[in-house]
């Protein structure tokens, strides 16, 4: 094809400005590329650490009730459903936890911990103490690592919890857990037959935890069980609504300054391009006198343009998985128990990313190709010849 | 000599400008057989190169016809211009517009690249054309490696590769001492001979002018002479 023929020569015969831009879009699609793996790092952390740390699916008593009254045979029924790895039912209730001069309002939460184990691994949040503990009726209880500070306890120690109409009882601490959020000033793990019969309200649960085997399709159960119970069941999907509402905000901001980025590049594009028009003008006039379309003249730009941007986009998706894999290496010095137990940079190195980033970048080279090549093919051949 | 005319040009005219109107060819009319080796002469401004894009088919007229082998090429589409450029002209220019990126060779075999010849044959061809112009020995070379009339007879293999009906040359030996001036001439004059191709040339030169078979003189846009071996060809 002689059109190709012709624009590879023109950037061979301009090999400096010709590595400048090449190395503007390699930049731009290696920082983009950067860009892109750490936000599907973060993203995927994000939603990693909201499904390891939640339960899948939150089943919650009818509308005017306050508790599930029949849970044996809610659970049976949840626990049939395929794709249903652990259910936790619970008891939750507000109280006053008092340890000698010091009082903090809690929320107790009374849980098989084998069962709630199983829906959200509680035993690695532990920082003393095994959660199992709580594994037999008795007044056993643990506490949040802030909440033991603010109380000023330590584990053995003893808390007197108190609720309106009620005898205050007395519960042993027998585990500190850390979970770096907030939680950590409010709550406390009980028994859950305990915790029934603290409140006396009988053989009662507030609510239900659901492991589901598929996290995405958490919704999808949920709306089933919703259906064919009559409780309120929502997703983690649901109930993070919010957040994730907001990860797909920030994410087409970012989409935004992606385009600035690839704009700037396109910039460079142009203005090679621009230089040799205005370089060849007599010899754009000379081939259009020897019959080449004005079409044919303006795929010669284009051309140009798609090589160079091409050449960015290799050169930039190899600096741009080098960079990723570089800051993936990096380790942070931070506890561990911190930021999602991440020691290091989030970064996910995703196949789409690499695409995206690549055809992006293609769309704003041509882009920026269509003026300089517009502006060729529209040249009169008689000014452009005798411009010489 | 045939003397069926391939070109026939009748009350040509061109007006440049928007405000104030320049009057480049006004009201030219000009018959030129095939196989014909004319030149047109006529000082600065006269309207010969504007005369020649017209023949050329590079311009469009602001009134008159130009009928090439019959057709009135004023009325075609920019694309069917560029084809019958592309087939039917060939041109050379005062200075050569060799694409500076491409050796001798390649230079030539550009016509023939864009009217879809492969690239194979058109090489072929080309390399017969630049051995009948002398330049043989020097298909690798690139323009800034060749002297200006090397670079001149190479711009001449180019417009002849395709072979057209009609060469056009604007001032073709115009940057060239007389030395090459004259060997240009002489091969411009040998091609004529052996191609029986109509050869249109614009000069300043009228010495180099009177060597050719035809003169056109032309004064503000209007054909004042027309010499055919020294004698008046028609009353003006």
């Amino acid at each position: 094809m002689f059109e190709l023929d012709v624009a590879t020569r023109h950037i061979r015969s301009r090999r400096r400005q010709t590595l400048f831009s090449i190395i503007a879009v390699a930049l731009a699609v290696g920082i983009i590329i950067v860009f892109m793996s750490m936000m599907s790092g973060y993203m995927s952390i994000l939603i990693d650490s909201t499904i390891e740390n939640q339960a899948h699916i939150t089943v919650m008593p009818k509308e005017d009730e306050d508790y599930i009254h029949l849970y044996h045979g809610l659970e049976k029924h949840i626990y049939g459903q395929e794709g249903v790895e652990a259910l936790s039912s619970y008891f939750l209730g507000e109280a006053a936890l008092q340890h000698e001069h010091d009082a903090e309002g809690v929320l107790l939460y009374g849980i098989n911990p084998n069962d709630e184990n199983r829906v959200v691994n509680r035993e690695k949040d532990m920082l003393t103490g095994e959660f199992t503990s709580l594994e037999n009726p008795g007044s056993r209880i643990i506490l949040g690592y802030t909440l033991a500070k603010n109380l000023d306890v330590e584990m053995g120690d003893t808390v007197t919890a108190q609720i309106p109409g009620a005898e205050p009882a007395d519960f042993t601490i027998t585990g500190i857990f850390q979970t770096g959020t907030p939680v950590d000033g409010t709550l406390g793990f009980t028994n859950l037959e305990r915790l029934q019969d603290f409140y006396g309200a009988g053989d009662v649960v507030t609510g239900m935890g659901i492991r589901v085997s598929d996290a995405y399709a958490a919704d999808t159960m949920a709306n089933k069980i919703d259906r064919e119970t009559g409780y309120d069941a929502v997703s983690w999907i649901e109930q993070n609504a919010e957040i994730l509402n907001l990860l797909e905000t920030s994410e087409g901001m970012v989409y935004f300054f992606y385009i600035i980025i690839f704009s700037i590049s396109g910039f460079g594009i142009a203005n090679i391009l621009i230089m040799i028009v205005m370089e060849k003008v007599g010899e754009i006039g000379m081939l259009m006198a020897m019959g080449m379309s004005r079409r044919s003249i303006m795929l010669i730009f284009l051309l140009e343009a798609g090589i160079l941007g091409m050449a960015g986009v290799i050169v930039g998706c190899v600096l741009g998985y080098g960079a990723s894999l570089a800051i993936a290496s990096i380790t942070i010095p931070v506890p561990p128990e911190m930021y999602f137990g991440m020691d290091h940079l989030p970064v996910e190195i995703e196949l789409k990313n690499f695409i995206s980033a690549s055809i992006f970048a293609m769309v704003i080279n041509i882009l920026a190709g269509v003026f300089p090549a517009r502006r060729a093919s529209k040249m009169d051949p008689v000014e452009a010849i005798y411009s010489v | 000599m045939s003397d069926i005319p391939i070109i026939q040009i009748k009350n040509l005219t061109k007006i440049f400008g928007d405000g104030v109107e320049i009057k480049a060819l006004d009201g030219v009319d000009l018959y030129i057989k095939r196989g014909e080796f004319m030149s047109i002469i006529g000082p600065s401004g006269s309207g010969k190169s504007t005369l020649l894009n017209q023949i050329g088919i590079l311009d469009t007229p602001t009134s008159g016809t130009i009928l090439l082998n019959g057709v009135d090429v004023t009325k075609m589409s920019d694309k069917e211009r560029s084809r019958t450029r592309n087939k039917e002209l060939g041109f050379i220019f005062q200075y050569h517009h060799l694409l500076p990126d491409f050796d001798a060779l390649e230079n030539v075999m550009i016509p023939l690249l864009i009217s879809g010849v492969k690239s194979s044959q058109a090489r072929k061809v080309a390399r017969k054309v630049l051995d009948e112009v002398g330049l043989g020995d020097r298909m690798k070379h690139r323009p800034n490696q060749l002297s200006g009339g090397q670079n001149q007879r190479v711009a001449i293999a180019r417009a002849l590769v395709n072979k057209p009906s009609i060469v056009i040359g604007d001032e073709p030996t115009g940057n060239l001492d007389s030395k090459s001036s004259d060997s240009i001439y002489e091969l411009l004059r040998k091609l004529n001979r052996e191609h029986e191709q109509t050869f249109i040339l614009v000069t300043h030169d009228e010495q180099m002018a009177a060597k050719t078979d035809r003169v056109i003189r032309l004064v503000d846009g209007k054909v004042v002479e027309d010499l055919r071996d020294g004698a008046s060809v028609r009353e003006i």
